[in-house]
Protein backbone atom coordinates (compact mmCIF):
# COMPACT_ATOMS: atom_id res chain seq x y z
CA UNK A 1 0.00 0.00 0.00
CA UNK A 2 1.21 3.24 -0.86
CA UNK A 3 1.06 6.99 0.02
CA UNK A 4 0.00 10.11 -1.65
CA UNK A 5 -0.27 13.28 -0.97
CA UNK A 6 -3.80 13.70 -2.14
CA UNK A 7 -6.85 11.95 -3.98
CA UNK A 8 -6.16 13.42 -7.21
CA UNK A 9 -2.53 11.42 -7.39
CA UNK A 10 -4.27 8.44 -6.07
CA UNK A 11 -6.45 8.82 -9.44
CA UNK A 12 -3.58 9.63 -11.72
CA UNK A 13 -1.51 6.42 -10.61
CA UNK A 14 -4.18 4.38 -10.96
CA UNK A 15 -4.98 5.25 -14.57
CA UNK A 16 -1.81 5.00 -15.35
CA UNK A 17 -1.59 1.58 -14.64
CA UNK A 18 -5.37 0.56 -15.64
CA UNK A 19 -6.16 -0.10 -11.92
CA UNK A 20 -9.30 0.69 -10.26
CA UNK A 21 -9.73 3.52 -7.45
CA UNK A 22 -10.39 1.67 -3.80
CA UNK A 23 -11.05 2.81 -0.87
CA UNK A 24 -8.60 5.42 0.83
CA UNK A 25 -7.88 5.80 4.19
CA UNK A 26 -5.88 8.51 6.30
CA UNK A 27 -3.17 8.77 8.58
CA UNK A 28 -5.32 8.47 11.41
CA UNK A 29 -6.89 5.51 10.54
CA UNK A 30 -3.66 3.75 9.15
CA UNK A 31 -2.12 4.58 12.71
CA UNK A 32 -4.80 2.74 14.50
CA UNK A 33 -4.16 -0.36 12.08
CA UNK A 34 -0.46 0.27 12.89
CA UNK A 35 -0.96 0.50 16.25
CA UNK A 36 -3.59 -3.03 16.38
CA UNK A 37 -1.19 -4.62 14.31
CA UNK A 38 2.21 -4.11 15.68
CA UNK A 39 2.23 -2.35 19.50
CA UNK A 40 3.10 -5.93 20.63
CA UNK A 41 4.83 -7.41 17.95
CA UNK A 42 8.00 -7.26 19.71
CA UNK A 43 6.53 -9.67 22.51
CA UNK A 44 6.50 -13.13 23.31
CA UNK A 45 2.84 -12.81 22.98
CA UNK A 46 1.99 -11.33 19.28
CA UNK A 47 0.89 -12.69 16.67
CA UNK A 48 -1.26 -11.30 13.66
CA UNK A 49 -4.70 -11.07 13.94
CA UNK A 50 -7.00 -13.06 12.48
CA UNK A 51 -9.64 -12.79 10.37
CA UNK A 52 -12.47 -12.18 12.44
CA UNK A 53 -10.19 -9.93 14.39
CA UNK A 54 -9.46 -8.20 11.28
CA UNK A 55 -13.18 -7.27 10.82
CA UNK A 56 -13.36 -6.19 14.15
CA UNK A 57 -10.60 -3.89 13.90
CA UNK A 58 -11.35 -2.36 11.16
CA UNK A 59 -15.04 -1.60 11.62
CA UNK A 60 -13.69 -0.05 14.91
CA UNK A 61 -12.01 2.79 12.64
CA UNK A 62 -14.71 2.68 10.02
CA UNK A 63 -13.44 -0.03 7.33
CA UNK A 64 -16.87 -1.80 6.90
CA UNK A 65 -16.20 -1.86 2.40
CA UNK A 66 -16.19 -5.00 1.61
CA UNK A 67 -12.79 -4.38 0.07
CA UNK A 68 -11.45 -4.56 3.71
CA UNK A 69 -13.04 -8.06 4.59
CA UNK A 70 -10.54 -10.72 4.87
CA UNK A 71 -12.67 -13.19 4.27
CA UNK A 72 -14.61 -11.44 1.19
CA UNK A 73 -14.35 -14.17 -1.91
CA UNK B 1 8.88 -20.56 25.87
CA UNK B 2 8.48 -22.88 22.73
CA UNK B 3 11.30 -22.60 20.20
CA UNK B 4 9.02 -21.09 17.69
CA UNK B 5 8.61 -18.29 20.23
CA UNK B 6 12.57 -18.13 20.69
CA UNK B 7 12.93 -17.37 16.97
CA UNK B 8 10.33 -14.88 16.22
CA UNK B 9 11.64 -12.93 19.33
CA UNK B 10 15.51 -13.28 18.35
CA UNK B 11 14.20 -12.19 14.38
CA UNK B 12 12.62 -9.05 15.87
CA UNK B 13 14.85 -7.97 18.61
CA UNK B 14 17.91 -8.32 15.89
CA UNK B 15 15.97 -6.20 13.61
CA UNK B 16 14.96 -3.59 16.69
CA UNK B 17 18.43 -3.31 17.93
CA UNK B 18 20.08 -3.62 14.87
CA UNK B 19 18.25 -2.45 12.09
CA UNK B 20 18.91 -5.86 9.58
CA UNK B 21 17.03 -9.09 9.00
CA UNK B 22 19.01 -12.12 10.72
CA UNK B 23 19.59 -14.95 8.49
CA UNK B 24 18.93 -18.40 9.76
CA UNK B 25 22.91 -19.07 10.40
CA UNK B 26 22.56 -16.26 12.45
CA UNK B 27 19.46 -16.98 14.72
CA UNK B 28 20.90 -20.28 14.65
CA UNK B 29 24.07 -19.23 16.67
CA UNK B 30 22.11 -16.75 18.33
CA UNK B 31 20.08 -19.08 19.95
CA UNK B 32 22.95 -22.19 19.70
CA UNK B 33 20.25 -23.97 17.97
CA UNK B 34 20.03 -26.20 15.11
CA UNK B 35 20.39 -25.07 11.60
CA UNK B 36 17.86 -26.57 10.36
CA UNK B 37 15.34 -26.26 13.37
CA UNK B 38 16.04 -22.34 12.35
CA UNK B 39 15.09 -22.96 9.07
CA UNK B 40 11.91 -24.78 9.79
CA UNK B 41 11.17 -22.01 12.43
CA UNK B 42 11.50 -19.53 9.52
CA UNK B 43 8.97 -21.43 7.63
CA UNK B 44 6.36 -22.09 10.11
CA UNK B 45 6.34 -18.38 11.13
CA UNK B 46 5.64 -17.68 7.74
CA UNK B 47 2.50 -19.47 7.57
CA UNK B 48 1.61 -17.46 10.90
CA UNK B 49 2.12 -14.31 8.70
CA UNK B 50 4.95 -13.14 10.66
CA UNK B 51 8.28 -13.19 8.48
CA UNK B 52 8.28 -13.37 4.23
CA UNK B 53 11.57 -15.06 2.86
CA UNK B 54 13.64 -13.51 0.23
CA UNK B 55 12.49 -14.69 -2.78
CA UNK B 56 15.20 -17.75 -4.17
CA UNK B 57 16.83 -18.05 -0.87
CA UNK B 58 14.64 -18.81 2.41
CA UNK B 59 17.98 -18.43 4.71
CA UNK B 60 16.86 -14.64 4.22
CA UNK B 61 14.33 -12.10 5.30
CA UNK B 62 12.30 -10.21 3.04
CA UNK B 63 10.36 -8.67 5.38
CA UNK B 64 9.16 -9.66 9.15
CA UNK B 65 6.37 -6.92 9.42
CA UNK B 66 6.47 -3.98 9.78
CA UNK B 67 10.52 -4.23 9.35
CA UNK B 68 11.70 -4.44 5.74
CA UNK B 69 14.87 -6.74 5.52
CA UNK B 70 15.90 -4.65 3.03
CA UNK B 71 15.56 -1.04 1.97
CA UNK B 72 12.62 0.60 0.54
CA UNK B 73 11.30 4.13 -0.11
CA UNK B 74 10.02 3.98 3.10
CA UNK B 75 12.60 4.87 5.31
CA UNK B 76 11.66 5.08 9.01
CA UNK B 77 14.14 7.54 11.61
CA UNK B 78 13.47 6.19 14.78
CA UNK B 79 16.18 8.16 17.41
CA UNK B 80 19.67 7.60 16.03
CA UNK B 81 18.65 4.30 14.18
CA UNK B 82 17.38 3.98 10.23
CA UNK B 83 14.87 1.15 9.71
CA UNK B 84 13.16 0.57 6.46
CA UNK B 85 9.34 -0.30 6.02
CA UNK B 86 7.43 -2.18 3.20
CA UNK B 87 4.89 -0.44 3.19
CA UNK B 88 3.24 2.84 4.64
CA UNK B 89 1.65 1.38 6.95
CA UNK B 90 4.56 -0.53 8.17
CA UNK B 91 6.08 2.34 8.42
CA UNK B 92 4.47 4.22 10.81
CA UNK B 93 4.05 0.24 12.15
CA UNK B 94 7.26 1.09 13.40
CA UNK B 95 6.95 3.19 15.66
CA UNK B 96 3.90 1.34 17.51
CA UNK B 97 6.32 -1.63 17.74
CA UNK B 98 8.92 -0.38 19.22
CA UNK B 99 6.72 2.15 21.31
CA UNK B 100 8.99 5.48 19.89
CA UNK B 101 8.48 8.58 18.12
CA UNK B 102 9.95 8.71 14.79
CA UNK B 103 9.83 10.23 10.74
CA UNK B 104 9.21 8.20 7.52
CA UNK B 105 10.66 9.68 5.01
CA UNK B 106 8.93 8.41 1.57
CA UNK B 107 7.39 10.19 -1.80
CA UNK B 108 4.20 10.73 -3.43
CA UNK B 109 3.89 7.27 -5.05
CA UNK B 110 2.22 9.16 -8.14
CA UNK B 111 4.11 12.55 -8.44
CA UNK B 112 7.45 11.21 -6.54
CA UNK B 113 7.38 14.52 -4.34
CA UNK B 114 9.35 14.01 -1.05
CA UNK B 115 6.41 13.18 1.67
CA UNK B 116 7.51 13.11 5.77
CA UNK B 117 5.37 12.05 8.42
CA UNK B 118 6.16 12.74 11.84
CA UNK B 119 5.17 10.50 14.58
CA UNK B 120 6.04 12.46 17.88
CA UNK B 121 3.95 12.26 21.40
CA UNK B 122 2.74 8.78 20.25
CA UNK B 123 0.76 10.33 17.71
CA UNK B 124 1.10 11.07 13.91
CA UNK B 125 1.20 14.72 12.98
CA UNK B 126 -1.44 16.20 10.51
CA UNK B 127 -0.27 15.79 7.29
CA UNK B 128 -2.33 16.47 4.14
CA UNK B 129 -1.87 12.58 2.65
CA UNK B 130 -4.13 9.41 1.81
CA UNK B 131 -3.14 6.31 1.71
CA UNK B 132 -4.23 3.77 -1.08
CA UNK B 133 -4.22 -0.22 -1.15
CA UNK B 134 -3.96 -1.94 -4.96
CA UNK B 135 -5.27 -4.89 -3.43
CA UNK B 136 -8.47 -5.73 -1.72
CA UNK B 137 -7.70 -7.26 2.61
CA UNK B 138 -8.81 -10.62 1.18
CA UNK B 139 -5.76 -10.79 -1.31
CA UNK B 140 -3.16 -9.05 0.57
CA UNK B 141 -1.29 -11.93 1.20
CA UNK B 142 -2.07 -13.32 -2.29
CA UNK B 143 1.33 -11.79 -2.95
CA UNK B 144 2.58 -9.81 -0.14
CA UNK B 145 5.55 -8.25 -1.80
CA UNK B 146 3.20 -6.58 -4.29
CA UNK B 147 0.60 -5.59 -1.62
Amino acid sequence: MLLFRSEESVEKWCAERNLPVNPMITLDQLWEMAQAWYSNRLTEESRRPGPDEIVQIFGRIGLTDPFWDPKAP
Amino acid sequence: MEFLTDVKLAIYNTLAETTHAPTVQEVAAQLNANVDDVQQAFHDLHKKRLLVPEPGDPTRIRMAPPFSGVPSSFKVIVGTKTYYAPCAWDSIGICAALHQDGMVRTHDAHTREPMNVVVRDGMPKPTPCVVHFAVPAAHWWDDIIYT
